[in-house]
């Protein structure tokens, strides 16, 4: 019988999970969310700290003489400045220029690195590593990981690790042990707040969540689903393959596939750094002509949307949780874009969306309309293009 | 001293491109990794005495290549004959001579007699067209531009002017094997034998693979007819007359000069950097080497886009031929011109399906010519990629199969041999810089030729390097001995 795979923290959370709202991530089986509603859960991430299973994150560990040229290579980040200890963010693309998937790379050594990826990645680093000296092995199942998000997930570290982690910078990482298991414990995260993630073996899930949850316990830890983090990641204005961007090898048409610019992505890509890289040429040319589309915020104006509904004596009814259906986007009647995912943000309190628009409406200030269904009526609300991320508090980077 | 251009390679295609492009008044080197010039084209000496055709037997150059660059080039001779050995000691001779061929067929099959005349008339035309073919750089599929379509449309024309039938007939025959080709022909097992062997010389398929239709007519392009012409004064005299007319144009020929790497920068070629360390620097580059050595070992797969570096690792090479050069003593008794051991299809397919399998042919299919004491055997199937054993090994095994296999049909031929030099498929990437052994840069198959040659989408010379690109046996035009792709590549970096 075909069975999804369950992450080893599955002991733990299946017995959390009160709506048993099971959601399918590569393969594995993750909760939607521990409540019946998301509020406890999004408030952990934006006050407190939040528990989130991350194991379904494809991990490849590359490692040998030419790994930093296989990784400087494949992607459109100048790799070879990496320092050990850094992690980079970064979309990959096919030689077109397209975006195929995205991740993050550590750095652990100075021949080994980690590569995260929403898809299976191993034909595409195998492809790249073509007369190369290195390994690609990937450990998926053997590495469980864990992202403890939220402004209080430093202190909560600081109890059970064995160094403090108040020198540990934005997008670094470090070895350490927690509760006695040996971890890499990277700045990193998916909802725009302080956070970490946590790496470790299998072995030793049960162990680290056991330990953390123990010592969060003063601080409100909340084991925290996939739903809520999906709010606070457009908050944090971080896009998600498949509902965002569809990867260029899964696109039917042309039209479906993006580039790294388009995607708001512009500052990944080392156009000045040496060598050739996948898809370079196609950037560049993009670069010097400008980008046909754009990835950009959209923020909802709250009276507009008022009026709609007034119309029918009702307030505005906006869910509270993330969507992602796609919903044209108009200027002067005439639709110029998208929204992808849109969401209530329950700590702007907003109504706000990621969207793909044409130029030249891209600009942040430029007025637009989105649509919204007004009891079953479909009309159009203003809205205005904002810079992103949305919401960005002090303490995510200090 | 600032050159133009860069040749990797003296093969003829490296020459013939480098007289063209100098003939433009471009200052070009060649550079050859060997100690002597030629590629393939090379006559070569194993000791005092011993000097013979190495690797191809007999050639020619396009006649309108041979015009263009005013080469002073004997004439190669017509007439000699090809001579199949069949068992019981008799033979089938096919003199160029078409009466004499025919009188000759008739004693195996008078209506086989009767059609020879109208067959070779018919694959002179399909070699024709093919001829045409190898002239035009064939367009970029599927990023087809509009103005290249100019070429082809004239190609288009020229097949037309074929006659309905015959453009039919010679497409159909192009993906036909050997076997039902030569069936819908003849009826004579000898004869039809004795064409299929034509159609597998060189390439590692048999008589029923599919797609021997399409390699009897190149091969029969390659030679004019089913017989070699011999030169006098052996192949080396032409690539001699390339170089004479290169030096007298400002070229240069440097051997003993192996090309390690192109050198690269920002996605454009700079130059070469020799196995020497010594760094040339020129604002182009062609490469007549093997598409695959070139693109994984001299540019480097760092260098090229993931989806093209699994296209070029992707490139069928299959050597499968040995050559074993004897010298006789004088009495080896056998006729002039050029014979063929392939007494029936059977007998070739089933010398290849020892090469499906990794091995060599226990009765191998042979060709021999001869030039006064020398005799060459060209040796098939000895596959580059052997089971079982390694070639030190094997070396003796391939020598002592042709000898005795040619023996039982010549006798008296083993007891004239006074010395041997034989070439493995591993000689001849050794030596001679054929990756895998392979004489075409890569098989002469249906996926692999016209405008899949050598890449799909890569087919008019250019690569994704800037200034760089390729004019050698493996793109489009190439395979066998012509200077289509040489000629081909020059007229497109000059455009
Ligand atoms: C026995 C035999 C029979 C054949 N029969 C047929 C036939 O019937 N029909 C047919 O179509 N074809 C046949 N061929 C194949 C034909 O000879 C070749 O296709 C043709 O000679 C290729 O010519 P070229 O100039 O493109 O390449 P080549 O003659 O192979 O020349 C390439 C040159 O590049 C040089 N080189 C390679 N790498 C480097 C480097 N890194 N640096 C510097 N130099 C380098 C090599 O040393 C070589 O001199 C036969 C070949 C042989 C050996």
């Amino acid at each position: 019988m075909f069975e999804l795979k369950r992450t080893p923290f599955h002991e733990r959370t299946s017995r959390l999970s009160l709506p048993q709202n099971w959601r399918r991530w590569a393969g594995y089986l993750v909760a939607g969310s521990y409540d019946l509603v998301l509020d406890r859960e999004y408030w952990a991430i934006r006050d407190a700290a939040a528990l989130i299973d991350i194991t379904p994150l494809m991990k490849y560990v590359i490692e040998g003489p030419d790994a930093a040229r296989l990784l400087h290579r494949m992607t459109p980040r100048d790799v070879l400045k990496m320092a050990v200890g850094q992690v980079f963010y970064t979309g990959w693309c096919d030689d077109d220029g397209k975006l195929l998937d995205d991740g993050t790379i550590s750095r652990l050594s100075e021949t080994k690195f980690r590569l995260t990826s929403a898809e299976p990645s191993l034909r595409w680093l195998a492809m790249n590593a073509v007369g190369m000296d290195v390994t690609i092995t990937e450990v998926t199942d053997q590495v469980a990981a864990l992202s403890l998000q939220g402004p209080k997930s430093r202190a909560i570290l600081n109890r059970v690790c064995a160094r403090p982690l108040d020198k540990l910078k934005f997008f670094r990482l470090t070895e350490t042990r927690l509760a006695g298991k040996p971890v890499t414990i990277s700045r990193t995260g998916y909802t725009g707040d302080l956070g970490y993630e946590i790496w470790m073996d299998a072995g030793d899930a049960l162990a680290v969540w056991d330990a953390l949850i123990e010592a969060g316990r003063d601080y409100g830890i909340v084991p925290c689903g996939i739903l809520a983090m999906d709010m606070a990641r457009v908050e944090a204005g971080l896009f998600m393959i498949d509902v965002d961007y569809t990867a260029a090898n899964h696109a039917w048409i042309a039209g479906q596939k993006s580039t790294p610019f388009e995607m708001s992505l512009g500052w990944t890509v080392a156009l000045d750094k040496p060598g050739y890289f996948v898809g370079r040429r196609a950037l560049e040319r993009e670069h010097k002509e400008g980008s046909a589309w754009k990835l950009i915020g959209l923020e909802v104006d709250w009276q507009g949307l008022e009026q709609l509904y007034a119309r029918v004596g009702l307030p505005p009814q906006i869910p509270g949780m993330a969507m992602r259906g796609s919903l044209p986007v108009m200027h002067a009647g005439k639709q110029v874009g998208y929204a992808s995912t849109s969401t209530w943000s329950p700590v702007l309190k907003k109504y706000i969306a990621l969207a793909h628009v044409q130029r030249p409406h891209y600009e942040p200030g430029t007025a637009l309309q989105m649509e919204v269904t007004v009891e079953h009526h479909r009309l159009h609300a203003p809205a205005t293009v904002v810079k992103l991320p949305f919401y960005e508090p002090e303490w995510k980077k200090k | 001293m600032a050159w133009d251009v860069i040749l990797i390679g003296a093969g003829h295609n490296g020459l013939v491109a480098a007289n063209y492009l100098a003939k433009a008044g471009r200052k070009v080197l060649v550079l050859e990794r060997r100690n002597i010039p030629g590629g393939q084209l090379v006559t070569e000496s194993f000791g005092e005495g011993f000097s013979v055709d190495a690797l191809h037997a007999s050639a020619q150059l396009r006649p309108d290549i041979v015009a263009d660059l005013g080469l002073r080039i004997e004439a190669s001779r017509a007439g000699a004959a090809y001579t199949c050995l069949l068992d019981g000691g008799k033979r089938l001779v096919i003199d160029a001579d078409p009466a004499r061929a025919r009188a000759a067929i008739a004693e195996f099959s008078a209506r086989d007699a009767e059609r020879w005349p109208e067959f070779v008339a018919f694959m002179d035309r399909a070699a024709a067209f093919l001829d045409a073919t190898y002239r035009t750089a064939m367009p970029r599929l599927p990023h087809f531009a509009l103005r290249e379509g100019l070429p082809l449309a004239g190609l288009l024309w020229k097949l037309r002017r074929l006659g309905g039938r015959d453009m039919f007939r010679v497409v159909r025959a192009m993906s036909m094997s050997a076997e039902e080709f030569t069936g819908d022909w003849f009826e004579s097992a000898a004869l039809r034998a004795a064409v299929s062997a034509l159609a597998i010389h060189g390439v590692t398929l048999g008589p029923m693979s599919a797609g021997t239709g399409f390699t009897l007519m190149h091969n029969w392009l390659n030679r004019g007819g089913l017989a070699h012409r011999p030169i006098a004064g052996g192949v080396g005299t032409i690539t001699a007359a390339l170089i004479d007319a290169l030096k007298s144009r400002g070229g240069e020929v440097r051997t003993a000069a192996e090309v390690r790497n192109v050198m690269i920068d920002g996605q454009r070629a700079r130059g070469v950097r020799l196995a020497s360390g010594e760094e040339i620097a020129a604002s182009c580059v062609i490469s007549a080497a093997d598409p695959r050595h070139t693109f994984l070992q001299l540019v480097g797969a760092a260098e090229l886009p993931p989806e093209f570096v699994w296209q070029a690792q992707s490139i069928k090479l299959r050597g499968c031929v040995a050559k074993v050069h004897v010298e006789a003593d004088g009495r080896h008794g056998l006729p002039e011109g050029t014979l063929a051991l392939a007494p029936s299809i059977r007998y070739l397919e089933r010398a290849y399906d020892a090469a499906k399998y990794g091995e060599i042919s226990a009765q191998p299919y042979l060709e021999v010519t001869t030039s006064g004491n020398v005799v060459s055997i060209h040796f098939q199937f000895a596959p580059y990629a052997l089971r079982h054993v390694d070639w030190e090994a094997a070396r003796a095994v391939v020598e002592q199969r042709a000898i005795d296999t040619l023996d039982a049909y010549c006798p008296g031929f083993k007891a004239a041999v006074a010395r041997v030099h034989t070439i493995t498929p591993r000689d001849l990437e050794s030596d001679y810089g054929l990756s895998e052994g392979d004489l075409n840069h890569g098989q002469l198959i249906l996926d692999q030729i016209f405008f899949m040659r050598p890449l799909p989408g890569w087919s008019k010379h250019a690569t994704p390097i800037d200034g760089f690109y390729l004019c050698g046996g493996g793109v489009h035009g190439g395979g066998g001995i012509s200077g289509a792709s040489g000629r081909n590549a020059a007229k497109v970096l000059l455009s």
